[in-house]
């Protein structure tokens, strides 16, 4: 039996960074939230899962608002998430996302598109945002690309500028939709070990994935999604060892 | 002993392609009986109208027409007796040829070794060489002929103000285009008082000159609001989407030169009385607009084939609506459909010469319109549609080699 080490300092700054009460969503009849409610804490990981339609990918997409919620509440960094726009540019600002299929600016270099929202978003001089950039780009390992346009890129080099353009807004919490289901496999684990990297850094992180090694690795905790609701919720060993609920179980088994 | 499938050094080179010229036409031409046959077949009709073409050319065309009516091809009217009474008004429209040609210069300094030399350099160089044509180009003196080899010149000042002054960006020639168009009204229509700027009504301006005014005045408004009816037209705003959409279709939906004919009456309702117009204001305006309908739709249409990822991640990196889509809708959406925006100036440009439904003597009615009136030419009207032909196809393609070049360069539908 392998044992998980909890990141023992991250845990012993209890602060609430995102607070979902109630959430539901409906995409005209069908009701893909029913009411999620939980609460994750700074420098938290956490790994949501579950068959596909359950409303995970939904779920995070409603922390930016990229997916408007029609009932309940969502606090993200003490900014309450309503129609006002300036409170959603505000949140956005400090929620970075990465994307299933990358969606990198296809016309602009790797360099523009990780400066771009820092100059006009952050309005910081471009020399800095071009160096902090390039300090993300070695980060993720691709300093060297940062001349050339996404499509001369691999998968896994796409979605490692992804994940430093999104730290380049310097956001507080990092939301990843399924950030490796689109690569090959040897792709697949460059793309982790930069997530694993950021982990460390103490990056709060809510993260779809089926990758079940990396969740056993880094999860704080994991989210069983099916049908709308979170059916199970907990660190990794319970979720692995003994799962509660019958409909992890039979997911677990269907994967694993 | 191992099987190895994979080291004999014969299989790692391509198969041995069909070389040569015989090997070719097999391969292409001679596939097969049939094949044999078409290629004889249009072989042999391209071969006649190749021999009766080139024959009708040199031998039986008679192009005096066309040396005759000389420089009324492309200025028109404008340098007639009535137009310009007393003085030469040709240096005119030859100056806004040097403005172009500097701008041209400019062009091809900010961009080096692109299209735009190769478009710069034939601008100046054909300009160059109408000065050695063998008749007078409607009063062509020594002096007209020097302004003409001053295109050389333009195009090497233009040249050096993009790599030497700090006017080289793409940004400030742009302006600099713009006030170089409006400097070029001003010339062409003159100011009264000034000594040598004597008036010249626009009933005069025509031939090549006024085709090419209404196709730049179209082309560069027609763009800008397009890209606004487009927006508008996807916008969350109801009113102003109702507005666009009402545009676009009554625009779309009413062939142009009806919209000419009409805009004699309905355009100088929408302005002041006293507020200085004209019919080639008036052309210049419902050209542009009709363009700008079929704009839209274009531009529209790159919209939507944008994947709706790169909107979601430009918003969720922070970008407020309006960048999202000055800074990465829009500019994928115009590459994506640069093929369709060339297409409609190509056809923009071809439309000019529709304006003859309101008596303005375009270079295509300057020609039927001498021939009509001097009936000793009747039989050259071929002649006449010939030449017409060749001067609009040497434009058009122009701008479709361009196109072309400009897609090829920003590597358009490698993506």
């Amino acid at each position: 039996m392998t044992t998980i080490e909890e990141p023992a300092d991250i845990e012993i700054e209890v602060e609430d960074i995102i607070v979902c009460r109630d959430l539901h969503k409906w995409y005209g009849d069908f009701h893909a939230l029913r009411g999620i409610t939980t609460t994750i804490k700074r420098g938290e990981v956490v790994v949501a899962f579950g068959p596909s339609g359950s409303g995970k990918s939904t779920f995070i997409r409603t922390i930016n608002k990229l997916e408007e919620h029609q009932r309940g509440d969502i606090i993200v960094n003490g900014i309450e998430l309503t129609n006002d726009v300036r409170n959603i540019d505000a949140i956005r600002r400090d929620v970075g996302m990465v994307f299933q299929s990358f969606n990198l600016f296809p016309h602009l270099t790797v360099m523009s598109n990780i400066t771009l929202a820092p100059i006009k978003v952050r309005k910081m001089p471009a020399a800095r945002a071009k160096d902090n950039a390039l300090e993300l780009l070695k980060r993720v390992g691709i300093a060297e690309q940062s001349d050339k346009y996404p499509n001369e890129l691999s998968g896994g080099q796409q979605q490692r500028v992804a994940i430093a353009r999104a730290l380049a807004m310097q956001p507080n919490i990092m939301l990843f939709d399924e950030p490796t289901s689109a690569l090959d496999p040897e792709m697949i684990k460059e793309v982790l070990d930069v997530m694993r990297e950021l982990v460390t850094s103490g990056m709060t992180m809510i993260v779809v994935s089926h990758e079940m090694g990396f969740a056993k690795q880094v999860a704080n905790r994991m989210m069983m999604f099916d049908a709308g609701l979170i059916v199970e919720e907990g660190p990794p060993e319970q979720i692995f060892e003994a799962p509660k609920s019958d409909r992890t179980k039979l997911f677990l088994s269907q994967i694993l | 002993m191992a099987m190895n499938l994979n080291t004999a050094s014969a299989s790692e080179l391509p198969p041995r392609s069909t070389r040569g010229m015989a090997g070719w036409m097999h391969a292409n031409l001679f596939s097969s009986r049939f094949n044999s046959i078409l290629t004889v077949a249009f072989g042999a009709a391209l071969a006649a109208a190749l021999w009766f073409g080139l024959r009708w050319i040199f031998l039986a065309a008679d192009w005096t027409l066309i040396s005759t009516l000389g420089g009324r091809f492309i200025i028109g009217q404008y340098n007639a007796e009535s137009a310009c009474p007393g003085s030469n008004c040709f240096w005119r429209p030859q100056a806004v040829l040097l403005l172009f040609t500097v701008l041209m210069g400019m062009a091809w300094g900010i961009t080096g070794r692109g299209v735009m030399k190769q478009v710069a350099i034939a601008t100046a160089a054909a300009a160059a060489a109408f000065t050695f044509l063998p008749y007078s180009l409607d009063r062509m003196g020594l002096d007209v002929r020097l302004l003409l080899v001053a295109n050389l010149l333009a195009l090497a000042v233009g040249w050096g103000l993009a790599r030497y002054t700090p006017l080289g960006t793409a940004r400030r020639t742009a302006i600099l285009g713009g006030s170089a168009f409006l400097l070029a009204l001003v010339l062409l229509r003159g100011l009264p008082g000034v000594p040598g700027l004597q008036p010249v009504s626009v009933i005069y301006w025509g031939g090549l000159m006024l085709n090419l005014l209404l196709a730049v005045s179209g082309i560069m408004f027609s763009l800008p609001i397009g890209i606004a009816l487009a927006l508008g037209r996807r916008g969350q705003l109801p009113v102003v989407k109702l507005l666009c959409v009402a545009f676009i279709e009554i625009f779309r939906g009413v062939p142009l030169i009806t919209l000419l004919f009409m805009s004699q009456v309905l355009v100088p309702l929408a302005f002041p009385e006293n507020f200085p117009q004209d019919s080639l204001f008036r052309a210049a305006v419902v050209i542009t607009l009709f363009s700008a309908a079929y704009m839209a739709e274009n531009i529209r249409g790159g919209l939507q084939a944008l994947h709706p990822g790169q909107v979601e991640a430009a918003r969720a990196l922070g970008l407020p609506s309006w960048q999202t889509t000055l800074l990465i809708s829009l500019p994928q959406a115009i590459r994506n459909v640069i093929p369709a925006i060339v297409g409609q100036f190509i056809s923009l440009f071809k439309d000019t010469s529709l304006v003859y439904i309101i008596g303005m003597l375009d270079v295509v009615e300057i020609g039927r319109s001498f021939i009509q009136g001097n009936t000793e030419f009747l039989d050259n009207a071929l002649e006449l549609f010939v030449f017409l032909a060749l001067v609009f196809w040497v434009f058009t393609y122009t701008m479709s080699y361009v196109s072309r070049r400009i897609e090829r360069n920003l590597g358009v539908g490698e993506r």
